[in-house]
């Protein structure tokens, strides 16, 4: 509805001023790259973090500088969730771009605000039943405050209004974003803000009287709010990481900026190579040297590591890698997410060699596995990959890390003293658990050779047939001597069913709330999230085969993870694909739909 | 004593100019004193990747063309190793070329060893980047690292020696040694190394080359008439060799670990310190 307008300004109608109470809320803020979208998302979600809500945010932004139209979306709920709502409840529009961009995904009771200044709306794009309110933002920012940057924080003004947030809390807020700023720059903003909650209240919206309420919630928890790359990053520098290389790539640099700026107080040693092939030797080269090292990439990179990866699993050397998975092939989709590097992380690479992928999930997992793969790295002497999907660009709340259960192993080191009271010491001497104990150069009296070339026990490049076998079974070993430490899969849902799912990383999320909501038409589901998916290990081909059919629920077209189950052992006549590969996130209400077709639910 | 690995026999060809190489590596070595267990030998792939097997050191075997981007990782994470790179011209002036000029710009300290023999020998006999190339016309002209490296200002030692020239280049190589151990940066060492089999240029470089260390009137510490002269000398197909170019500029090691020393390999260091900075991160995503 349309809201009538009062003078210059409109008055909202009292059947729209309901502060209706919501648990769950998708804002959307969009416009030209610049305008300050992420900004608002951000503002917006610190304050509902503070009201004790779970956030979920991410951006839809152009793989360009400046400009190009740039989108921020936040999910606030009480229950956490690592998606985006169905429908978008709140839009904030800075131009009819972005309206038309949100258009098919507006709830039929949408707020929709619209930057008015530049051109008015077409019919049609807005539900009827939506509540639409138009305001100059550009020129009211022009007018009273000279510069049209300022229009974010005058939009953050009436968001508040319309959401019922106190008006203290909401400048709180703003102070504390642009708290690096001098006082000079800040109190513009602070003057934009009030602004907007100036016009709010000549819209109606005041003495209390909103649109939405989201009422105070009890902080379960100590929580943070937190990305997967940073979270990745954390947890690599935790385990002791102290050596980082990477060449900038989409979307993984983050990782690179978070060591960055780390790095100097822990003195680890951070470099941006030439390029891929740089990156990841120069952290080979340091892990030679015992120091723990890791380098970060997505698909094109990390396919220009292929080499080098099968190489430190050739040559023993201890080496984290982070693939922050993205649309392929080739440049493929810089700023979109997929799944389908998993063909390439299992099986890339020339020969046959151990490594191990993990998983994660969620930013909390990111961590945890951040750190065990840096030390798995030492354990095992091998490469170790760390595949992200879009959790590695989203933050969500999650637990507080703790930090006390990181521990810094050591894995089979040797000292000077250590290798003195040997007869002898070969590098790769063969052990019953395929690992060699190792002493790092500059260690007195322990001269070794380390080569990517099949080599004797001494490292001396060997093509004697009975050493080559030995060699690549006891290199093969060390994958089972660490399974044990290897991330079990996580299961949920109804354990009776006979219908599996099975779906790796953030999937996690959507596949919960559409179960929550298949459960409404009778059906469930029993699901099943490897979080190691080379060695993929035996829980995971039994679910499938323990079950009469499962769904594969995956961000690939070509089916990649069910193709790693079926090679591994699952029945592939128990295997039905869901695929998706727009560029998009699985949205609930779609593979809802997707589940009642293929179940044969109306 | 700890019995380790023996040293390997050299795999080259009886009258292969790498042992020359290896034989000057070694003087320098002992001339400066540098003990075999604070040595890392990296080599990449080709024959003269198996010098680090001869020699006693700690060695490694990098990826082909990998050599430079590995020593640097090393020498960063470790500074106090004496961190010595060799590899061929098929290594390290084409597969690894790119490399090459970025690890001349950040001028880490180590020293890299190139045995330039201008042909790919462990495959038997393709033509590598600094051999002449008979095209229909004109030739394809070989490439050169000492102009190259001229090129690049933060350079600060380029050298080449010919293995017929053992004393000068068991100079050269110390020269270089002691510059990446004193914290002065990259010393490239480029050596003519003849390949005997495949590209026996023994009678013709012998007669090609020009001493620049005999020259009165080339100055190895004036970047811009270094350049000048070399230039000159390569357009007239001649080979100069000696101590081309030796300057001043901040290494790597200068620049990035000046304030913050790398941590210990064994101890990444859980010390009190560090976990309140742990929990300062912590607490900065705390909502």
């Amino acid at each position: 509805m349309m809201p009538e307008t009062a003078g210059a300004t409109m008055l909202l109608d009292d059947d729209v001023l309901q502060s209706t109470e919501r648990d769950d809320l998708t804002v959307m803020v969009a416009g030209q790259g610049g305008d300050g979208s992420l900004t608002i998302i951000a503002l917006l979600s610190k304050a509902l973090l503070k009201r004790g809500y779970q956030i979920y945010r991410n951006s839809n932004i152009a793989s360009r500088i400046k400009g190009g139209h740039a989108a921020a979306f936040m999910r606030a709920s009480v229950v956490a969730r690592g998606h985006l709502g169905d429908h978008i409840d709140i839009l904030i529009a800075f131009d009819l771009e972005a309206v038309q961009q949100a258009s098919p995904r507006l709830a039929p009771d949408a707020v929709v605000i619209y930057d008015s200044s530049r051109e008015a709306l077409p019919d049609g794009l807005v539900p009827a039943s939506a509540l639409l309110i138009p305001v100059p933002f550009s020129r009211l920012a022009v007018r009273d405050l000279r510069r049209d940057l300022f229009k974010n924080s005058l939009g953050f003004g009436l968001l508040g209004r319309i959401m019922g947030l106190e008006d203290d809390e909401v400048e709180a807020g703003l102070q504390r974003h642009f708290k690096k700023l001098t006082e000079r720059q800040r109190q513009p903003n602070v003057r934009a803000l009030r602004e907007g909650q100036a016009f709010a209240g000549q819209a109606g919206l005041r003495d209390g009287r909103s649109v939405l309420r989201l009422p105070v919630l009890e902080e379960p928890e100590k929580r943070i709010f937190i990305s997967g790359n940073h979270a990745t990053a954390f947890g690599f520098m935790v385990a002791g990481g102290r050596f980082f290389a990477g060449y900038p790539i989409t979307p993984a640099t983050d990782v690179m900026d978070w060591l960055s700026r780390h790095f100097p107080s822990v003195g680890g040693v951070l470099l941006q190579a030439e390029d891929e092939l740089a990156a990841i030797n120069m952290a080979i080269g340091a892990a030679l040297t015992g120091v723990r090292a890791m380098t970060a990439s997505s698909g094109p990179g990390i396919a220009l590591m292929g080499e080098s990866i099968g190489h430190s699993g050739s040559a023993e050397i201890p080496l984290v890698v982070v693939d922050c998975q993205r649309a392929g092939p080739s440049t493929g989709m810089p700023t979109k997410p997929e799944q389908s590097d998993i063909n390439m992380l299992t099986r890339g690479g020339n020969g046959d060699y151990p490594h191990i992928v993990l998983a994660p999930g969620n930013p909390q997992e990111c961590f945890y596995y951040g750190a065990l793969a840096t030390n798995l790295a030492q354990l095992a002497q091998c490469p170790v990959l760390i595949a992200l999907d879009a959790v590695c660009h989203d933050s969500f709340t999650v637990p507080a890390f703790e930090l006390d259960r990181v521990e810094v192993e050591p894995g089979k080191r040797l000292s000077a003293e250590d290798v003195s009271k040997l007869e002898a010491y070969g590098r790769y001497e063969i052990t019953e658990d395929g690992i060699s104990p190792w002493a790092v150069p500059g260690t007195e009296g322990a001269m070794n050779l380390v080569t990517g070339n099949e080599r004797d026990e001494w490292g001396r490049v060997s093509t004697q047939p009975r050493n080559r076998v030995a060699m690549v079974d006891k290199r093969s070993r060390k994958l089972e001597s660490v399974r044990d430490r290897l991330p079990r899969a996580r299961e949920w849902g109804d354990s009776n069913s006979a219908v599996g799912i099975v779906a790796t990383g953030i999937l996690e999320s959507v596949i919960t709330e559409s179960l929550e909501r298949l459960a409404g038409h009778g059906l469930h589901f029993h699901c099943h999230r490897p979080r190691t998916l080379w060695p993929l290990l035996g829980e995971t081909v039994d679910f499938v085969n323990s079950h009469e059919r499962v769904y594969v629920i995956e961000q690939s077209e070509g089916a990649q993870l069910a193709a790693l189950l079926k090679s591994e052992g699952a029945d592939a006549g128990k295997i039905r694909n869901v695929l998706k590969y727009d560029g998009l996130q699985f949205f609930t209400g779609e593979l809802v739909a997707i589940l009642l077709e293929k179940e044969g639910v109306s | 004593m700890t019995q380790t690995y023996q040293k390997a026999k050299p795999i080259w060809c009886a009258g292969c100019g790498h042992f020359g190489v290896q034989g000057a590596i070694q003087y320098a070595m002992a001339a400066a004193d540098v003990s075999l267990h604070e040595t890392l030998l990296l080599a990449g792939i080709g024959c003269s990747g198996t010098v680090q097997n001869n020699v006693g050191a700690y060695g490694y075997h990098a990826m082909h063309g990998r050599v430079l981007p590995t020593a640097i990782g090393a020498s960063l994470a470790n500074p106090d190793l004496t961190v010595i790179a060799a590899g061929g011209d098929g290594d390290g002036y084409a597969i690894g070329g790119g490399h090459l000029m970025h690890s001349l710009k950040r001028n880490p300290n180590l020293l890299y060893v190139v045995m330039n023999n201008g042909v790919y020998g462990l495959t038997k006999g393709q033509d590598s980047p600094t051999r002449a190339i008979p095209r229909a016309a004109p030739e394809e002209d070989p490439l050169d690292a000492m102009l190259l490296g001229l090129a690049i200002k933060s350079t600060t030692f380029l050298a080449r020696g010919i293995t017929t020239r053992s004393d000068q280049l068991n100079e050269l190589m110390l020269k270089g040694l002691q510059h990446a151990r004193s914290g002065r940066g990259m010393a490239l060492v480029e050596v003519l190394s003849p390949c005997v089999t495949y590209n026996d240029t023994y009678p013709d470089w012998m007669h090609k080359v020009h001493d620049v260390d005999a020259d009165p009137d080339y100055r190895n510490s004036d970047r811009g008439a270094a350049f000048m002269r070399v230039l000159e000398l390569v357009q007239e197909s001649v080979l100069p060799i000696g101590l081309i170019y030796h300057g001043s500029h901040p290494s790597l090691q200068d620049a990035l670990l000046r304030d913050v020393p790398p941590a210990k390999a064994l101890d990444p260091g859980r010390s009190e310190q560090t976990r309140q900075y742990y929990e300062g991160v912590l607490e900065a995503y705390g909502v």
